[in-house]
């Protein structure tokens, strides 16, 4: 029966599987699998305060925290240019988009390497995992909102009825956050040294955006550039404009970050699926 | 292509060999190696070369083969948690798998929440595992700790729960991989059982497990993996036998056996003095040599798998000093045209002359027995009736 076959050795290179990326039919296969990502996030939301003493409380003691130690120093110490609005306010309102996007890049940046438990067994579309981290990420962040409220109220600072155009910035601050969290959680697969130095670039991204100080530090002709290289400097510039200041967002520094923003959304797409085939291998 | 084929053709896989080294300086190590224009190949295994599989709705698959002979990794391709390497694999509807016991499983969560988890990673909605939500929970056995924390599970309850999802949630294809060995006697009976009700609603199965038995019992087909090659594919009596000699012969070779005694030879042979035939005598010619005279039990056994014997029968005797001759005859043998072991025990009240071990294989010719229906794996009760003689040789 087990005459002595002769095997290749390697496979005829006409049958290698090639990864055909069809986006239409990702992105429907993702909204298909819309209650996994409820039910993930769920779980993760669920995981993170189990265990812990204050809860949910945890989601606006961070931002909070953060406030008030800006306070104290940028206040005190180097005088921050509002436009009026009290600091505590402006800086408020610039921690929560970067909040936002710190804890999506590094809970979503690990998503992959902690679920590979998941990733082993069943069958899902990848990018669950990291929009999940994101939404559990923006269920915090709507927590936190609610004491931005009470910050109105405590500073008697009412906000503008330019706050309508919140929600152009919120679907920019997204895309920009999804994007980078999906290059990290794929990348990061691959190179796990990326797990420690992550952590530092997050450090100095708060510094590198205006979240404890504003716009007016960058000079004038290069706003357009760090817009560019940074959208969330665009969008925490258009909240504070919108809210604090009754103005419109600044199209001219607005528009450069939204269209970044969107690329490095299609970017990260394209990379995290490119790369999907090899997670399970090395998850 | 219809829910629940499978047709997967010309698979190739392949691992690092080093594939947890992630770090920046492996990746370098690496890359130096290449400038130097050492071959790439070196750091890859293959782990699956030239597989074919194809199955229909309602079709049992065994995939057998010793440890790291690939069966797992075929499992996450099907379930396409892994992508090929090269070749195509295509699965036609919904995949339940139980690959590893915690298949699915979230330690911090409960029970119940892992339920609802499991079943949105399998595409359904939350009604839709609400509806099935008792079920699972009567099956697994777990009414009194679904409301726990997973990680305070036994490794038995992690399974039930994990194969009471998987069974539960209608799978087009259920994928099992070596589980059942964690649960209890009584629970494998009842997966079991789940099996041969999926099978019959038309539910592809793919099973791996190294309990033969239980593979013959679910199984129409099996495919022998071999270092990630198909030894030999087709109905399962036929690849479970030479899986069976290949294994026996290999844990022959290991295990030198130690006793009071010492067998000098032993012969297997039929009425003509050729292989026994089926349905007629059967005779052992056995010469155990014995230091010193003793009163012993004799027991023989005929087996196909290594530990689970078909028949035993046994016969007190006196053993001489010096060398003995023991005939035995059984005059109509009850077995189908196969291969077989002799196994072989001598003990006294006392304690074993000489542990049970297999003295010897033989061959049975005969014609093929109709197939039997499935899960059906022995015929008995067997009337055997030997009769014994001793001899004492000088």
């Amino acid at each position: 029966m087990t005459a002595e076959r002769s095997v290749p050795t390697a496979p005829p290179p006409e049958l290698l599987f090639r990864y055909r990326l069809n986006v239409v039919a990702a992105v429907r296969e993702l909204w298909h699998a819309r209650a996994l990502v409820r039910t993930l996030a769920e779980r993760d939301f669920r995981v993170r305060y189990k265990q812990t003493v204050l809860g949910v409380a945890w989601a606006v003691l961070t931002p909070l925290a953060l406030m008030a130690v800006f306070t104290i120093f940028f206040q005190r110490v180097a005088k921050v240019d509002t436009g009026g609005a009290p600091y505590v306010l402006f800086a408020y309102l610039g921690l929560l988009p970067w909040t936002f996007f710190s804890t999506s890049v590094s809970q979503g940046g690990q998503t992959l390497v902690i679920n590979s438990q998941l990733l082993n067994k069943v069958y899902c579309p990848r990018e669950v995992f990291p929009l999940s981290s994101m939404v559990v990420g923006g269920i915090d962040t709507s927590i936190a909102v609610v004491f931005l409220g009470v910050l109105f109220v405590v500073t008697a600072y009412p906000p503008k009825p330019t706050t309508f155009w919140v929600p152009v910035m919120v679907v920019v601050n997204i895309a920009f956050t999804f994007g980078v969290t999906l290059v990290i959680s794929a990348v990061l697969v691959f190179f796990r040294d990326l797990r420690h130095v992550l952590p530092i670039i997050l450090q100095l991204g708060l510094f590198a955006t205006p979240v404890a100080y504003g716009m007016e530090v960058v000079p004038e002709n290069l706003q357009v550039l760090y817009c560019a290289a940074n959208p969330l400097a665009s969008v925490i510039d258009g909240y504070r404009r919108t809210v604090l200041l009754g103005l419109p967002p600044d199209w001219h520094l607005f528009l450069p970050g939204a269209v970044m923003a969107l690329a490095w959304l299609v970017f990260g797409y394209i990379l995290f699926k490119r790369l999907e085939p090899g997670f399970a291998d090395y998850a | 292509m219809r829910k629940g084929e499978i047709h997967a053709t010309g698979v190739w896989k392949r691992f690092r060999a080093d594939r947890h080294r992630l770090l920046l300086r492996d990746h370098l190590e690496r890359l130096r190696r290449q400038l130097r224009g050492r071959a790439d190949g070196r750091g890859w295994r293959w782990a699956l070369r030239d597989i074919n599989l194809d199955a229909s709705p309602g079709e049992s698959v065994a995939l057998v083969g010793s440890n790291g002979s690939g069966k797992t990794t075929m499992l996450r391709l099907l379930a396409r948690v892994m992508y090929p390497y090269a070749g195509s694999v295509e699965v036609a509807g919904r995949v339940g798998a139980l690959i590893e016991v915690r298949a699915g499983i979230h330690p911090d969560l409960t029970g119940g929440e892992n339920v609802y988890l499991y079943g949105s990673l399998l595409g359904l909605r939350r009604q839709e595992v609400a509806r099935r939500f008792d079920d699972i929970v009567s099956f697994a056995e777990l009414e009194g700790a679904i409301d726990r924390q997973v990680k305070f599970y036994s490794s038995g309850m992690q399974m039930r729960l994990g194969f009471a999802i998987a069974a539960f949630m209608e799978p087009d294809v259920l994928l099992v991989d070596e589980v059942l060995a964690v649960g209890d006697a009584s629970f494998q009976q009842k997966c079991l059982d789940r099996m041969r009700w999926v099978l019959g609603q038309g539910t592809t199965v793919v099973f791996v497990s190294h309990d033969l038995q239980a593979v013959e019992s679910i199984c129409q087909r099996a495919l022998w993996l071999r270092e990630g090659l198909v030894e030999s594919d087709g109905p399962v009596r036929e690849v479970l036998g030479a899986y069976r000699r290949t294994i026996e012969q290999a844990a022959e070779l290991s295990a030198p056996v130690l006793g009071f005694l010492r067998v000098v030879k032993c012969e297997v042979r039929g009425a003509d003095g050729g292989p026994p035939r089926t349905q007629e005598p059967l005779e052992v010619r056995l010469v155990i040599e014995s230091p010193e005279q003793r009163l012993a039990n004799v027991h023989l056994g005929v087996s196909e798998g290594p530990a689970t014997p078909i028949f035993v029968f046994g016969h007190e005797t006196l053993l001489p000093a010096g060398e003995a001759e023991l005939r035995c005859t059984v005059p109509h043998l009850p077995l189908p045209r196969g291969r077989y072991y002799l196994w072989l025990v001598v003990f006294e009240h006392s304690g074993d002359l000489l542990p049970w071990h297999p003295v010897s294989q033989f061959n049975v010719l005969g014609p093929d027995l109709d197939p039997t229906p499935l899960g059906v794996v022995r015929l008995s009760p067997i009337e055997l009736s030997p009769t014994w003689e001793v001899e004492e040789r000088s």
